[in-house]
Order: C-alpha cells, then sequence, then structure tokens
C-alpha cells in the first residue's frame, strides 16, 4: 500500500495565483476504505540562530518560531472506497484565496539559516484501526507575474578595479611588491533566470595567476528581538570551482574576459527585504595567484582571505523577471 | 603430292573486298548522347516537426526536415576526418606520455564502476587526491589509448543502458583530460581522441533529444529538455567540450543558437594555458560546422584572441611560469594546426564582400595612411595568405606585401610567407604592374638574405611568374643570386630539392635547349648541382632535347652524351634505382633522335660509343641496332653507293645483336638480314638468317619468355622470316631447302612449341615451299638478286626436294593438331591446317581424305554453323569438283 503525490508540472514550480494540480496515486493490493481525502498546503519562512553574529545564548535557543504563510486543507474525496490496483484521484487548490490577500508568498529559498518551503501533504484517514496513509512533497513557488518587477532590469553595471593597494589583508610578498591589477564591470541587477553579466580584464600581473572565481554569497539577516543576526555564506559551496569559473590558468593581458554565471535554482531567490527577516546576495571576485603555499590549503573557507588571494565584494540585487 | 600452281595476282584481285567510301570518320566525335532525364530523389518528406507546432507552411517544414537531417548525420564530415588525420601524423607520439598527475579517469578499474547513485554532486570530479601526488608518472601511449577506448565504449554502454549519469560523468572526466597540456606532442592526439569522444556523446544527446521530440507529447519534451539544461550553461572548462558536443542541441532550447556561440568564444579566453585554449576553439569551430546555418564572426573572434596570445608569448621573454614549461617553439607549432583550420573554416564560401569585412575585423584593413602600423603575428598572417581568395590577394597586394613585411617575429619565417605570396599570385593570372611591383619588391628584400636555403625558397615561388612575365632580367638577378651563394657555402641537401625544383622549373619553360642554356649562370648551377637532384634535373634536359625533333649539333650531342653518360653511371654506382626504365628510355630515345646527317660515318662512330658508354642498357642497345640498321637504309638510298659503310653498318648489328636478350634477338636477326638482302650482301644474309634460326634454340632456356603476346609474335616473326625466306636467294653450296629444314628442325625438336604454334609455323612452311615451287614468285626485294624460280628454272630436282621436305611438315602438322588440347582451338587450327592443304597441293585422293578428317575434326568441335567451317567446306568442294567435293557435301 502506497500513496504518492504527483503535480502536474514536472518542475514543480507554481505560482501564488495558481491552482495547485495534480493528482494522487494509490496503490492497493486489496480495496480499501477511507474516511476521506484531504490535502494540506503548507507554508512558512523558518528561521535559525547558529553562530554568525548571533551571540552564544541566541544560538542556545536555535529556533525562531516559524513565519507562516500558508495553512489550507481541501477535502479531495469525501469516505469511500478505493479499489485495488492503481487508483489516480486528480486535485485542484487554488494558493490564495480570493477573499484573503494578506499573505505574502515568498519565493522558495533554502539557506542556512533562512529556509522557505512549500510542502503539500495527502492524507487518507481510515478510522482509529489502520494507520493513515500520507505523503508529502516540496513544491515550489515563484512570484506571480503580476507581481513582477514591471520596469526592465536596471543595465547599471559596476565598475570596479583589484591591485595589490584596495586589499585590506596580508599578501605574498611577491604579490605585493610585483603589483597586479585587473578591472572590469559587472551587474548590479540580475534576473533569476539570466546569467550574472560583467567582463573582466587583466591588464598586469607580475605573480602568474591560478584562477579567477566568482562567489556567490547570501546575507540572511533575522531580527532577533532587537538585534539583527547576520550570517554570510557562500551559495553552493560544493560548486564554488565550477559554478563561478571565469578563468582558469594565467590568461592572457589586456583580453577581455566575459563574466557569465549561471544562478543555482532553489538556492537563490528574489532579494528579500521582509520585517522579520531579509535576503540579501553579494558578489565576491576572487583572483587566486600561482603559489606554492595555496597547494597546501586546498579546501580552505573562501571567506578566508589568504596570502595568496585578492578579492573584491560587491552587492548583487537578484530579482524575478517575466 | 604435286604443289597447286598459283596466280597470286588474280587471286589477290579475286578476294579483295570492294571499297566504298565511309559516310562518316571512324575517329570523329560521336553524336551527343540524348539528354538524361533527371530523376531527383526527394527523400522521406513525411516527417512531422513537433516543434514546429502547426501553423508552419509545408515549405519551411520540409527545409527544417533537411537541417535535422544533416545534424543527424552525425559522420564526421571529410575534412575533419582528414585534419584529424593529418593532426596526428604531424605530431608523432614518441613512446611514453608523462603525465604530471595521473588523472584518475585513466586508472583502470578503481571507483569508475561503484558510483551508481544519480546524487552524486559534480563536483566530485575535482579530486582532491590528485594534487597529494606531485610526481611526473608516465604511461605508454599506447595504454593511454586504448583507455581512451575503452571509455569511450564504457560511455556508450551506460547511455544505452539507460545510466545517463555514469555516461555524463565519465564524459567529463575524459574532457578534463584535455585540461592537461604538459603531454607535449601527445596533446593533438589525445584532443583527436577525446573530441572523438566528446562528438559521440553529442550525437546520443541528439538523437535521445529528437527521439523525445519526435515521440512525446508536450509535457515529456519539457521535461527532457529541462534535462538537457544542467549540462548546457555550466562555467568551467571541462564543461566547454561538454557543452560544445550539444551544441546541435540548442535548437530546441534557443531562437539564436549563435548567441551562446558568441558567448562561448568569449568564454574561452578564460583558459590560461594558450595551447588548450587554442584546441577548444579549434574543436568549437568543428562543432559549430553542425549547426544548420552559422555566422563567423565568432571565427574572427578566436582568430584576433588567437593572435593577442601569440603576440603575448612571441612578446614575453622574461615570464617564465612554472607550469607552462613548454618551449615556445613547441608551443606555437602545436598551435598551429588550429589557426589552419579555423581560418580554413573563415573563408570558406564568402563573397568578395564578406572577405573584406573580415579582413577589416582582423583589424587588417586600415587606411592607406596608416599602413605602416598594421602589422599581425606572422603565422597568422601565412594562414590567412593561404585562404584568402586570390582576387583579394591581388587587389591588395601592396597592404599584403607591407604586412609580411612587418610581421618578422618568431613564430613563422617571413621568407615563406613571401614564398607564399608567390605561389598564390602564380594560381591566376595577375594583372604584369601587380607581378612586376611584387617581384622587385621581393628581389629588394631577398637580395638581403644570406642564406642559399632561404633565397632558393623564395625565388623558387617566383620562378614562374618571372617566366610568365618574361623578366629576363629578374631571372638573371635571381640566378646570379643562387649561383653567388652556392659558389659561397656549397649546396646542402635542402637546398638542392628547391633547386631542382626552380631548375626544372626553368626548362619546362623553355622550348628550346639552347635558350636555357643561353643563360649565363645555368651551366655553372648545373655544375654544382648533385644526387638525386642532379638525375632529376638532367632527365629533363634530356626529355626536353629529344621533344623537338632530331638533334644534329655536335655541341648538342657532346653535352647530352656526358648527361646520359652520367645518369648512366649513377644507376651503376651509386646504386640509383631506375624503376620504371625512365632513364634507359630517355637515353634510347636520345640515340634514336641524334642526326648527323650526311655525315654517316659519324653516325656509326657515335653508335659505337654509345654500346660502349651505355652497356647496362638493353633497351639502348635495341635501338642502337634499329639506328644502325636505318642508317645503312639511309645510305643505300644515296645516289653513291657507299657499300662498304652498308657492310660495316650490318656488322654492327651483327655484333651487337648476341649482347640483347635472347626473345628480342629473332626479330633484330631478321630486321638486319632484311637490309642485308636490300643492300645484296647475300653472304651477310645466310649467316644472320642462321643465327635468327639457331637463337631459337636460346629461347628454350629462358622461360620467362611465355606470355601469350610474347608467344603470338614470336609466332607472327617466324611467319614472317618464311615470307622474308621467298626473296632470299639460294646458295648453291647449301641444300635448297636448307633454311626451310632448318626451321622446321629447330621447331619440331623444341618441345616447348604449343601445337597451335607448331600448326601455324608448320603451315607457313608449307605455304613458302609451295610459293617457291611457283614458276612466278609474288614479290622481289632487290632486282640485282635473281630469285629462285629463275635460279632453279627448270630444275626439277628443286622441285623435287620442295616437295620431298613438305612430306615430313605436313605429317607433323596433322599430328600437332591431334596434340593440341583445346576444343576449340583444336576446330580452328584443324581449319587452317585444312585452308594451307587445300590452297597448297592438288588434292589427290590422299590428301583429299585427309582434308576430309580435318574438317571432321574441325566439326566434332564447333558448331555446324561456324561460318569458318562452311567457307572452308566450300574451297575444298571448289578445288575439288570431283570425289572430296561429294563426301564433303554428303557428310554436310
Amino acid at each position: 500500500m502506497s500513496v504518492e503525490l504527483k503535480f502536474s508540472r514536472s518542475n514543480r514550480i507554481y505560482r501564488p495565483s495558481e491552482a495547485l494540480e495534480g493528482k494522487i496515486v494509490v496503490k492497493t493490493h486489496s480495496s480499501i476504505s477511507h474516511y476521506g481525502i484531504r490535502l494540506t498546503v503548507k507554508g512558512s519562512v523558518n528561521l535559525q540562530v547558529r553562530g554568525g553574529s548571533a551571540g552564544v545564548v541566541e544560538s542556545f535557543y536555535g529556533a525562531i518560531k516559524p513565519i507562516p504563510i500558508v495553512n489550507r486543507t481541501i477535502e479531495v474525496k469525501p469516505s469511500g472506497k478505493i479499489g485495488s490496483g492503481t487508483s489516480e484521484i486528480p486535485f485542484s487548490l487554488n494558493l490564495r484565496q480570493r477573499d484573503e490577500n494578506l499573505e505574502r508568498f515568498y519565493e522558495t529559498f533554502h539557506g542556512t539559516d533562512i529556509s522557505i518551503q512549500y510542502l503539500a501533504t495527502v492524507d487518507i484517514s481510515r478510522g482509529y484501526l489502520h494507520k493513515s496513509l500520507s505523503a508529502t512533497t516540496e513544491f515550489i513557488v515563484e512570484s506571480d507575474k503580476a507581481d513582477l518587477l514591471q520596469r526592465p532590469l536596471s543595465p547599471e553595471m559596476v565598475i570596479f578595479y583589484i591591485t595589490q593597494d584596495t586589499q585590506r589583508h596580508p599578501l605574498l610578498p611577491e604579490i605585493k611588491s610585483g603589483g597586479f591589477r585587473v578591472t572590469g564591470k559587472i551587474s548590479t541587477q540580475c534576473s533569476l533566470s539570466g546569467p550574472i553579466n560583467g567582463e573582466l580584464t587583466v591588464e598586469a600581473s607580475a605573480v602568474p595567476i591560478q584562477t579567477i572565481d566568482l562567489q556567490l554569497f547570501r546575507v540572511e539577516s533575522i531580527l532577533l528581538g532587537d538585534k539583527i543576526v547576520t550570517e554570510t555564506s557562500l551559495v553552493q559551496t560544493t560548486q564554488a570551482s565550477d559554478a563561478g569559473f571565469i578563468a582558469d590558468g594565467d590568461v592572457c593581458r589586456n583580453l577581455t574576459l566575459p563574466i557569465y554565471v549561471i544562478l543555482p535554482r532553489l538556492l537563490t531567490c528574489p532579494t528579500t527585504l521582509a520585517g522579520p527577516f531579509s535576503i540579501e546576495f553579494k558578489v565576491a571576485i576572487v583572483i587566486s595567484f600561482q603559489s606554492e603555499l595555496s597547494k597546501l590549503h586546498k579546501k580552505s573557507d573562501p571567506k578566508t582571505p589568504r596570502l595568496w588571494l585578492a578579492m573584491e565584494t560587491l552587492p548583487l540585487e537578484l530579482v524575478r523577471t517575466k | 603430292m604435286e604443289f597447286r600452281p598459283r596466280n597470286y595476282s588474280a587471286e589477290n584481285e579475286a578476294h579483295a573486298l570492294p571499297r566504298v567510301r565511309a559516310a562518316a570518320h571512324p575517329l570523329s566525335a560521336p553524336p551527343p548522347p540524348l539528354a538524361q532525364v533527371e530523376v531527383v530523389d526527394r527523400g522521406n518528406t513525411n516527417f512531422f516537426d513537433p516543434l514546429r507546432g502547426t501553423d508552419n507552411d509545408s515549405n519551411a517544414t520540409s527545409l527544417d526536415h533537411d537541417n535535422m537531417n544533416e545534424s543527424v548525420d552525425h559522420q564526421p564530415t571529410k575534412e575533419w576526418t582528414s585534419f584529424r588525420r593529418l593532426l596526428m601524423q604531424r605530431f608523432p607520439v614518441s613512446k611514453m606520455v608523462s603525465v604530471s598527475s595521473m588523472p584518475d579517469v585513466l586508472m583502470r578499474g578503481g571507483k569508475l564502476h561503484d558510483k551508481s547513485s544519480t546524487n552524486m554532486h559534480l563536483e566530485e570530479l575535482d579530486d582532491p587526491q590528485k594534487f597529494a601526488d606531485e610526481g611526473v608518472k608516465t604511461i605508454t601511449w599506447q595504454e593511454y589509448v586504448s583507455r581512451l577506448h575503452e571509455l569511450k565504449d564504457e560511455i556508450t554502454r551506460s547511455w544505452l543502458a539507460e545510466d545517463r549519469v555514469t555516461s555524463l560523468k565519465l564524459s567529463i572526466k575524459v574532457a578534463k583530460l584535455l585540461m592537461d597540456t604538459s603531454v607535449f606532442e601527445f596533446y593533438p592526439t589525445l584532443f583527436v581522441l577525446v573530441t572523438d569522444i566528446m562528438d559521440m556523446l553529442g550525437n546520443l544527446v541528439w538523437q535521445r533529444i529528437k527521439r523525445k521530440a519526435e515521440f512525446s507529447e508536450d509535457g515529456a519534451l519539457c521535461c527532457n529538455l529541462a534535462g538537457i539544461r544542467f549540462k548546457g550553461p555550466v562555467n568551467h572548462s571541462k564543461f566547454f567540450y561538454l557543452e560544445l558536443a550539444i551544441l546541435p542541441c540548442w535548437r530546441f532550447l534557443l531562437d539564436q543558437p549563435l548567441d551562446s556561440l558568441q558567448r562561448l568564444v568569449m568564454m574561452t579566453r578564460g583558459l590560461g594555458d594558450p595551447v588548450a585554449s587554442a584546441y577548444c576553439r579549434l574543436y568549437m569551430a568543428h562543432c559549430a560546422q553542425k549547426l544548420p546555418s552559422h555566422d563567423i564572426g565568432y571565427l574572427v573572434t578566436c582568430v584576433n584572441d588567437l593572435r593577442v596570445i601569440l603576440m603575448q608569448i612571441l612578446s614575453a621573454k622574461e615570464r617564465t611560469d612554472k607550469n607552462v614549461t613548454l618551449d615556445r617553439k613547441l608551443q606555437v607549432s602545436l598551435m598551429e594546426p588550429t589557426i589552419e583550420y579555423i581560418m580554413k573554416c573563415i573563408f570558406n564560401g564568402l563573397s568578395q564582400r564578406q572577405v573584406n569585412e573580415v579582413l577589416s575585423e582582423l583589424g587588417l584593413m586600415k587606411n592607406q595612411q596608416d599602413l605602416g602600423s598594421v602589422s599581425c603575428v606572422s603565422i597568422v598572417l601565412h594562414h590567412l595568405l593561404k585562404e584568402l581568395p586570390i582576387e583579394v590577394v591581388s587587389s591588395n597586394i601592396v597592404q599584403i606585401l607591407r604586412l609580411i613585411e612587418f610581421s618578422k617575429d618568431n613564430s613563422f619565417d617571413q621568407h615563406m610567407n613571401y614564398r607564399l605570396l608567390g605561389f598564390r599570385l602564380y594560381e591566376r593570372k595577375s594583372s604584369v604592374d601587380i607581378v612586376n611591383a611584387v617581384i622587385e619588391k621581393v628581389i629588394q628584400v631577398i637580395a638581403l638574405y644570406d642564406s642559399l636555403d632561404e633565397y632558393l625558397k623564395v625565388v623558387d615561388a617566383y620562378t614562374d611568374l618571372i617566366l610568365q612575365n618574361q623578366k629576363d632580367n629578374h631571372l638573371n638577378t635571381i640566378l646570379e643570386g643562387i649561383s653567388k651563394r652556392a659558389r659561397n657555402k656549397g649546396v646542402t641537401e635542402d637546398e638542392m630539392l628547391s633547386l631542382q625544383s626552380l631548375v626544372v622549373k626553368l626548362l619546362s619553360h623553355f622550348k628550346h635547349l639552347e635558350d636555357v642554356f643561353s643563360l649565363v649562370q645555368f651551366p655553372e648551377i648545373i655544375d654544382v648541382m648533385y644526387g638525386k637532384s642532379q638525375d632529376v634535373v638532367f632527365l629533363h634536359i634530356l626529355n626536353m632535347a629529344t621533344r623537338n625533333g632530331h638533334i644534329s649539333d655536335p655541341t648538342s650531342i657532346q653535352m647530352l652524351f656526358e648527361i646520359s653518360q652520367t645518369l648512366h653511371d649513377n644507376i651503376e654506382f651509386m646504386n640509383v634505382k631506375d624503376d620504371d626504365g625512365q632513364v634507359a628510355h630517355s637515353i634510347s630515345r636520345f640515340v634514336h633522335m641524334v642526326d648527323y646527317g650526311a655525315e654517316m660515318e659519324c653516325h656509326l662512330a657515335f653508335l659505337v660509343d654509345c654500346r660502349g658508354a651505355f652497356g647496362r642498357l638493353n633497351e639502348l642497345k635495341e635501338t642502337l641496332v634499329h639506328s644502325s640498321n636505318s642508317l645503312a637504309i639511309q645510305a643505300l638510298k644515296c645516289a653513291k653507293k657507299h657499300l662498304s659503310f652498308v657492310k660495316s653498318c650490318i656488322t654492327f648489328s651483327e655484333v651487337t645483336i648476341p649482347s640483347i636478350s635472347a626473345h628480342r634477338q629473332f626479330d633484330l636477326f631478321l630486321e638486319t638480314a632484311e637490309v642485308a638482302l636490300l643492300g645484296g650482301l647475300v653472304s651477310h644474309l645466310d649467316g644472320l638468317i642462321d643465327s635468327a634460326i639457331s637463337c631459337l634454340h636460346i629461347l628454350d632456356i629462358i622461360d620467362g619468355y611465355r606470355t601469350p603476346t610474347d608467344v603470338e609474335g614470336l609466332v607472327s616473326s617466324i611467319r614472317k622470316l618464311c615470307g622474308f625466306l621467298i626473296m632470299v636467294p639460294g646458295n648453291f653450296s647449301l641444300p635448297v631447302t636448307y633454311f626451310p629444314n632448318n626451321l622446321f628442325t629447330v621447331v619440331s625438336s623444341q618441345s616447348w612449341f604449343e601445337p597451335k604454334m607448331r600448326t601455324q609455323i608448320f603451315s607457313a612452311i608449307i605455304l613458302l615451299l609451295t610459293t617457291l615451287s611457283q614458276k612466278r614468285l609474288p614479290y622481289h626485294a632487290n632486282p640485282q638478286i635473281p630469285g629462285n624460280n629463275i635460279l632453279y628454272y627448270g630444275d626439277s630436282s628443286y622441285n623435287q626436294e620442295l616437295v620431298s621436305l613438305s612430306k615430313p611438315v605436313l605429317e607433323n602438322l596433322l599430328s600437332a593438331i591431334q596434340q593440341e588440347p583445346s576444343q576449340a582451338a583444336r576446330g580452328i587450327i584443324a581449319l587452317e591446317a585444312c585452308n594451307c592443304i587445300a590452297s597448297s597441293f592438288m588434292l589427290n585422293n590422299e590428301l583429299s581424305s585427309v582434308c576430309l578428317t580435318l574438317v571432321e575434326t574441325a566439326k566434332s568441335c564447333m558448331s555446324a554453323q561456324d561460318k569458318y567451317l562452311q567457307s572452308t567446306i566450300q574451297l575444298l568442294s571448289k578445288q575439288s569438283p570431283t570425289s572430296v567435293g561429294t563426301m564433303v557435301s554428303i557428310s554436310v
């Protein structure tokens, strides 16, 4: 006996104004009777404080009460019987009720401290004698088209330049003395469905370059009492070297390299500034110079400034576009 | 037995075919064939493209269908295949490949097989272990290659087994191998192998998407597209190759796949290693060819980027990379094929306007004013020059010369660009002004060259142009330049080849040898040549000299004789193979073409010299015999008879023939005998015929002489001898039938004469004897020598002897027919013999029955309707209207 939820869309992306549709698939060897099949949709913002700028006491309390977004149950089928074999029961549920327009549907997001999640649960209750059957599946919520930014994406680019003098951390002596200069520009606003655009030019570097990476950070802030706890973490730490690749090896000087980074799904969402919490992003251009030292610290925290690294961090606003 | 009296002239008239004027010349061109109806196969057009929806017009559908099939047709194009082969040949792989860090994908077994869990992240591919081993490892390249082949199979297998994640994962690992350029010369081979795998993967993906698109509804399609989405824009170099491999699939996702191409070009700049990035661009160019239509803008960007990179490699002298320890020269040579291929792609089928656009995109077409500042990396320039349409070359010649002049760097030798320009200009006839300007400029430039090699390489390319435009002063200048440099330093082997090509061009340009030798420096240049090149040039000179009729100038003859002698001696001493007998043939031709005119003694002396000098050449000796024979005939034709000279010619031939290989001797003896008969030298004549017949004895020993043509040739020569013997007067010291008898004895005693040959020869002897018995012979050669009919007029014993010889010949003839193994052949030779007998003898009863038997034999071997059989029976009944005729007609 098993029950499963299948959504009408294979990518499971729905907008708040749309109906969540799909079917409940029940597989059973013998026919079963039940007291009703119910579908529950639940969405919430889960907040948690771990380390970061939070104090010891706060971290003890850890989880903070989640902020509910939606919680609705409908009866798909009144009590009855399900025949043996595979049965498919279709369902449809409007996410946003017409009368109550209070809820704000944040987009699905999975971060370190903040997680915005939408779950659909099916329950088939079978009275006290039998265990009720249930299944839960996550679906993804994206902003309504109507709510999207109406003005076009700002084409504004921020110009940056990185030299040995812009670095606030100590560098290896040969890097410091030899000098380097990397310039470029990068978009300040970026569509979630598009790439991060920009360009970069290595104008000079005495020490050969190992790699140039673009790292994407999320900045999650939670209002805790009268304090704001902020945590900055690398998005997709594990794939950092792949996702943010700009250059590999000692690239040709004065040749403009494109910056073109596709944003990972689920791990990003539009920049959100809500009352109790906020989700923001920033990018860092990290230049790694060839050095014996770097080989010894292969898997180090990217946030830590190292002697052979030079970096520049810039804010980035993510938006959902049509 | 009695010979049939014959009237040859009457018979000739009776049998002559009526002559009719033909309407058309048999060799004139045939009338044009009927126009063929063109059959066009439209192929299977009932294809429905699901991506097009229903709003398309039929035209668009069929077009798209074509495109689809084109891309589906995943066989690599011919060009790419040959390019890959050349690439691998160009960089032969040494036995061992050192790999600075052994990629785990090359390790056999290992953890390749245990990663069934599909949710492993791609980042695993960055194996941290890899950096732990710093030591350089080596594996043999065979091992490397065989491992790659295994991987290819593995990828296909797992793809087909629906385990596509494994397949992709392996592909990524394979693509990653291309990151390591420290394998030096192995890199191109590695590239070929890896891209082969990538191409295959691209096809698998394409096939799958296409199948999905064809057979499932929209929902599944979307899902699938999402499936490749994750593989698409991933931003790391090792994914480049994957993304490129699936480039054709982009059309399912985007309206403008070209945009992604432009992006990829830009991203390739992020690859720091020049070689790796060059090959990445190469693969991109290759993959883009699969797209139904594409712009070349991205390729131009590629070339520009490569140029910038090359410039930096060449200029950065002090910078030493620890990772990039490749020798700079090797690096450039590794990159060269990529430039070559991309250039080819760019200029493939461009219009003039487009070419100009490309040139200005490449930054090479600036205003006339600031030409001086434009320069290019010479290796890029070289391949550009190679691919530029020739019209563009000639219309922009000034700029191009400037470019070559200012592009002087280590990546490519400047003189090779000048050389290439020369060859390109010669491709099509350019205006005289342009050519003159170029030649003058180039001659100025090369005047400064010190090295003969460089000088020759450039000059070689311009020789054709100079000759074409008849610039004698330039020609003299360059010849002087060559001889000056050759005098100073001598000529090396490599230079010899250029020199050879140049001299051959000169020789083929001029019509007469005298013109070439009148060039001041030419003899001197010929003198510095040696070895194989000298042979080639000498052969050319020889052929040229014999091309235009007879050679009568004694100095020319002397020079050519010396040249021939050198060639001949080179065969002897240098062990140079004269495989196709070219040298022998040319020398023979030279000897044949020599003509001293009235100075016949000199000519004969020349022939004697030749015999002494060219002892090794068999073919030549034959020519010598022919020449001396024709010399004798020529002497005979003269008003004053030089009988002694003719005698010495014939003696020369007589002495020369025995040193020639046996199977040619018979013909030569016969030919000389004919000349002797014409000259009336009866004593020589008898000796020559004797030698001819006796050389049939020697033939037996030579076994190789058995090809059907040879045999037929010999038989016809022997028959010719029989015909010739009719004119040969009898010698009273010898029996009347001395020669026919000798011939008969030889032929019947030599077992290797096949039955068919025997029949033919014996028939010829019988006909000879019959003819000799006639009161009037059919032909004479020399009216001063009386024929046998006059010599033996009224001599009854003469006729007796002829008859007595004809008896054993006839017997042998009949038995030879029975020995013929092949049935069809037996029938024909029986008829031949029958005809011979019937026309030679008066048919008495005995002979009639013989003829009848022969006809029976023929009947048993061939169909009764055979025309030859019919006409033979007719002849028989005509010759003997009495008994035999009736017998024959009854039996028929």
